[in-house]
């Protein structure tokens, strides 16, 4: 890390690739200012409006909400757009961009997420609701909303994806991502048809193909845990039946508010 | 005869956040069979997504707790209590936020709708907060006289989008991700397709169909400081000027009052409907001095334009004194966790400030986009101040002025008029089409002057050095900030359309680094930036021309909202001498809702 003045310059190494004139990829390196506060999306946006405009890379909301720029940082999947670049820089003051792994490279830092995306589609992402609709809410409870938080904040970047040492075998595993999102449906007290889903899931390239390693939870710019909710589905696949059963239950009373014990407690507002 | 190559569908929606993705996913429901929609970014990166607070709508199911006033707890309502709320309300609030620009009609259909459209989604799984007996979640949110923000936590806009999407993948409906739309194919007031890049070939192609949709979102882009996403350059009102639609009121830009200080992104109203104070540099609450009922409940416009009184009469915090401090410590740890846990982390991430025990810096910021293209109540696009048609062109959303939100939008409305009219111009679309629509004949080659403009991006510009298209656009947004801002007047107004007419000559040397087809962004970032440079201009002589102060648009040389002169809505046509402008009635119901002045 070089300095100039207070700022430092720093280096940013990136993978290069066009699959129409280069064999194969390429370093190129940069050389970016780093004040504090700059992101490491920021130092890509100046290189690409500063220095060489081929630099290419996906991005938009810029706050970690939208899930384009997941990229690989010095051998670490994240979004770029809310990692501070003198945080993430290797031993030797530089950083190092690559593309999201096993997955085929479009150009530069963009791939092709179609296995991805595959897979999402193939777990029906959608909720398969109860045959009778009520004329306002299903009623879910507090604790049954905080049960999905994980699940329903996902964004769907792919970083797990490609962290993933069984992705890196096949892509015929569903993949954390579409593993968590099935997560959500199946513990839905909405989703009418839990024992298909797992059903589903009961294969060879389901959920007993995670071999528990972990990557996808270090990889989570957004804190979650697929790994816990793929052990969860895995329970679930072998109580499917009687989880069926349970939620046909449940399903009765839908329509009906939820009982609480005790004081509720205030909902909102209050100085 | 149209060339060989041409796509074809039903229905082209552009744009896939919730107006594009409702539309496309109605319109199938609704019977219609061939739906393709495209995104210049993966649908599920939209901009919807990123909307934080709630959807509003009266489903009266929390009130505030009796004798605690005006920001006191709230409780669920009691099954056989009194409701609180209502659409009326909701209808009257709406107009208040509107400094009485809102059509009245639209607006009616939108909170009617309301109800209906929340229960929709929650019947198609989005997972929203819930109160404890299981209904859902509300909380107050600003000019809102009640609490009908309906949230999920702080990400209602992430789990709407993701509920919305995965309906139309159900459906069926045929998704073209990273295509972008270049043009639109409109002769004689009649619509027939679209022209778009396959991003990731570089491939320009005519897309025809019986109707088109855009839902192509907001102009935040055009402002230094903004809350959106680097997508929201206004590419679809861009493309309807330049086919000869008129963009209406553009004039009204909403810079939301929390934006993360020098980042400009958005910290949720939740920050405030949960309690959050707005403090100066002295500490005080300034809100008092502004709006002493609403405090910092205020709607968007007015607290904004308190929050840079602040800062422009020396009040301001941070370094440069361009800031306000966000105060949300008394909340506690465990509210905050549980209702706001995304703004904590941009607040952390990005300011190194945690919200539970720090004072957060913010700023205003660049929001929404209440004017676009004009459309009725069904999305139907129309040509001119006599509700002419565009036949076979519909839009909604943020792209499109319907008008709900006149000149100043409330929170939470937002999401509601992306949901609410995109459903309903899906639904007219079906119509449409089972009535009988049939593909236009398309003359010539309609790709050929988006070629001819990507040709010249790549070519070698004549004599000395081109323009980069990246400078251009940051000057603009140098210009737009410091001369049509929160505050404008003319002198100002003035500077700023000069210096986009000059911007606009220099784009003509404007050339692009990266000359290969493969998902080139450097052409994708001067043709986003040449529409910043087309709509700037719209929107400087719209705000130039109107010589009042109502909603967003604060005149300082004009400070008084003038009913007489200026109770209608900016109609701009593109001309070869640049946006000539007309003017279309607002639609009001005088027994009801008349004009009034608007105090917090």
């Amino acid at each position: 890390m070089a300095t100039n003045g207070s700022v430092p310059t720093v280096t940013i190494r990136i993978q290069r690739f066009n699959p129409d004139v280069d064999k194969k990829p390429y370093l190129q390196e940069f050389q970016v200012k780093a004040p504090p506060g700059k992101t490491i999306l920021d130092a890509l946006h100046e290189i690409k409006e500063e220095q060489d405009g081929s630099v290419t890379f996906r991005r938009s909301c810029r706050h970690a909400i939208c899930g384009s720029c997941a990229m690989n940082v010095n051998g670490k999947h994240m979004l770029v757009c809310d990692a501070p670049l003198r945080e993430h820089l290797d031993r030797k003051g530089v950083l190092t961009l690559r593309p999201l792994a096993y997955l085929p490279i479009i150009k530069d830092l963009v791939v092709d997420r179609s296995s991805f995306w595959e897979q999402y589609q193939r777990v029906k992402p959608w909720l398969i609701p109860p045959e009778n609709i009520p004329e306002k809410e299903f009623r879910m409870s507090p604790a049954e909303v905080a049960a999905l938080r994980d699940a329903e904040h996902c964004i769907m970047c792919g970083a797990c994806y490609s962290s993933c040492q069984v992705i890196a075998l096949t892509k015929q595993y569903i993949g954390p991502h579409a593993l968590l999102k099935a997560f959500l449906r199946v513990l839905d007290p909405r989703d009418s048809a839990p024992a298909a889903r797992l059903a589903d899931l009961d294969r060879g390239d389901g959920v007993y193909r995670c071999h528990t390693i972990f990557n996808c939870i270090d990889a989570c710019p957004k804190g979650l845990n697929p790994t816990e909710a793929i052990e969860t589905l895995r329970k679930l696949v072998i109580k499917r039946q009687a989880f069926e059963a349970a939620r046909a239950e449940r399903q009765r009373r839908l329509d009906q508010p939820i009982e609480v014990v005790g004081e509720a407690p205030a909902l909102s507002g209050g100085e | 005869m149209a060339p060989s190559d041409a796509i074809t569908h039903d229905v082209i929606v552009v744009g896939a956040g919730l107006a594009g993705t409702w539309a496309a996913m109605s319109a199938m429901e609704a019977g219609v069979q061939d739906v393709g929609v495209l995104s210049k970014l993966h649908p599920l990166r939209s901009h919807s997504g990123a909307a934080q607070g709630g959807i509003a709508a009266a489903l009266n199911n929390v009130r505030p707790v009796a004798g605690t006033g005006p920001r006191g707890p709230l409780e669920q309502i009691p099954p056989d209590a009194e409701p609180i709320d209502s659409w009326e309300l909701h209808m009257f609030d709406t107009i208040k936020g509107s400094d009485w620009l809102g059509d009245q009609d639209a607006i009616e259909i939108m909170v009617k709708d309301a109800i209906d459209i929340v229960y929709a989604y929650e019947h198609m799984g989005c997972v929203f907060s819930r109160t404890p007996d299981g209904r859902i979640a509300q909380r107050r949110f600003g000019g809102h006289s009640t609490p009908r923000a309906n949230y999920a936590a702080d990400w209602t806009g992430h789990v709407l989008l993701h509920t919305i999407h995965e309906q139309a993948l159900k459906h069926g409906v045929k998704f073209y991700s990273e295509w972008f739309a270049l043009d639109l194919i409109v002769e004689d007031r009649v619509c027939k397709g679209v022209v778009a890049m396959n991003i990731q070939t570089g491939e320009i192609v005519t897309m025809r169909a019986k109707a088109v949709m855009f839902g192509t979102g907001g102009y935040g882009r055009a402002w230094k400081i903004t809350s959106n996403a680097t997508a929201n350059t206004g590419d679809g009102v861009a493309i309807a000027y330049n086919a000869g639609i008129p963009l209406m009121d553009m004039e009204f830009v909403q810079f939301h009052p929390t934006g993360l200080y020098r980042h400009g992104i958005l910290m949720s109203e939740a920050c405030r409907g949960e309690g959050g104070y707005l403090l100066n540099n002295a500490g005080e609450r300034f809100m008092e001095r502004y709006a002493p009922d609403k405090m910092e409940l205020a709607p968007r416009d007015l607290v904004s334009r308190s929050e840079q009184r602040e800062i422009d009469e020396g009040r301001g915090v941070e370094e440069d004194g361009q800031g306000i401090y966000l105060d949300l410590r008394h909340l506690g740890r465990d509210k905050i966790m549980e209702r706001l846990p995304q703004v904590r982390d941009i607040a952390l991430k990005f300011v190194g400030v945690d919200i539970i025990d720090g004072l957060c810096p913010i700023q205003p910021t660049a929001h929404y986009s209440m004017g676009g293209i004009p459309a009725d109540a069904d999305g139907q696009v129309i040509a001119d101040a006599e509700g002419t048609p565009v036949i076979g062109l519909y839009a909604a959303g943020e792209c499109a002025c319907i008008s709900v939100h006149g000149a100043n939008r409330l929170g939470t409305n937002s999401l509601l008029d992306a949901s609410v009219f995109g459903r309903r111009a899906g639904l007219a679309i079906a119509a449409f089409i089972k009535g009988g629509a049939a593909l236009q004949p398309i003359e010539g080659d309609p790709t050929a002057p988006a070629r001819q403009r990507i040709a010249r991006l790549m070519s070698d510009p004549p004599g000395s050095k081109g323009e980069s298209w990246a400078a251009l656009a940051r000057a603009l947004k140098e210009t737009m900030t410091a001369n049509a801002g929160i505050f404008r007047d003319e002198v100002r107004l003035k500077t700023a359309l000069a210096d986009i007419h000059a911007l606009q000559e220099r784009f003509e040397r404007a050339r692009v680094m990266d000359r290969s087809k493969r998902f080139n962004t450097d052409v994708l970032g001067a043709i986003e930036t040449e529409n910043l440079l087309i709509f700037s201009e719209v929107i400087a002589v719209s705000a130039l021309e109107r010589t009042e102060s109502r909603g967003a648009h604060a005149r300082t040389d004009y400070p008084k909202r003038d009913d007489e002169n200026w109770l209608k809505h900016t109609l701009a046509h593109k001309t070869p001498d640049g946006p000539a402008l007309s003017y279309k009635g607002v639609t009001i119901d005088w027994e009801k809702y008349p004009p009034q002045e608007r105090k917090y």
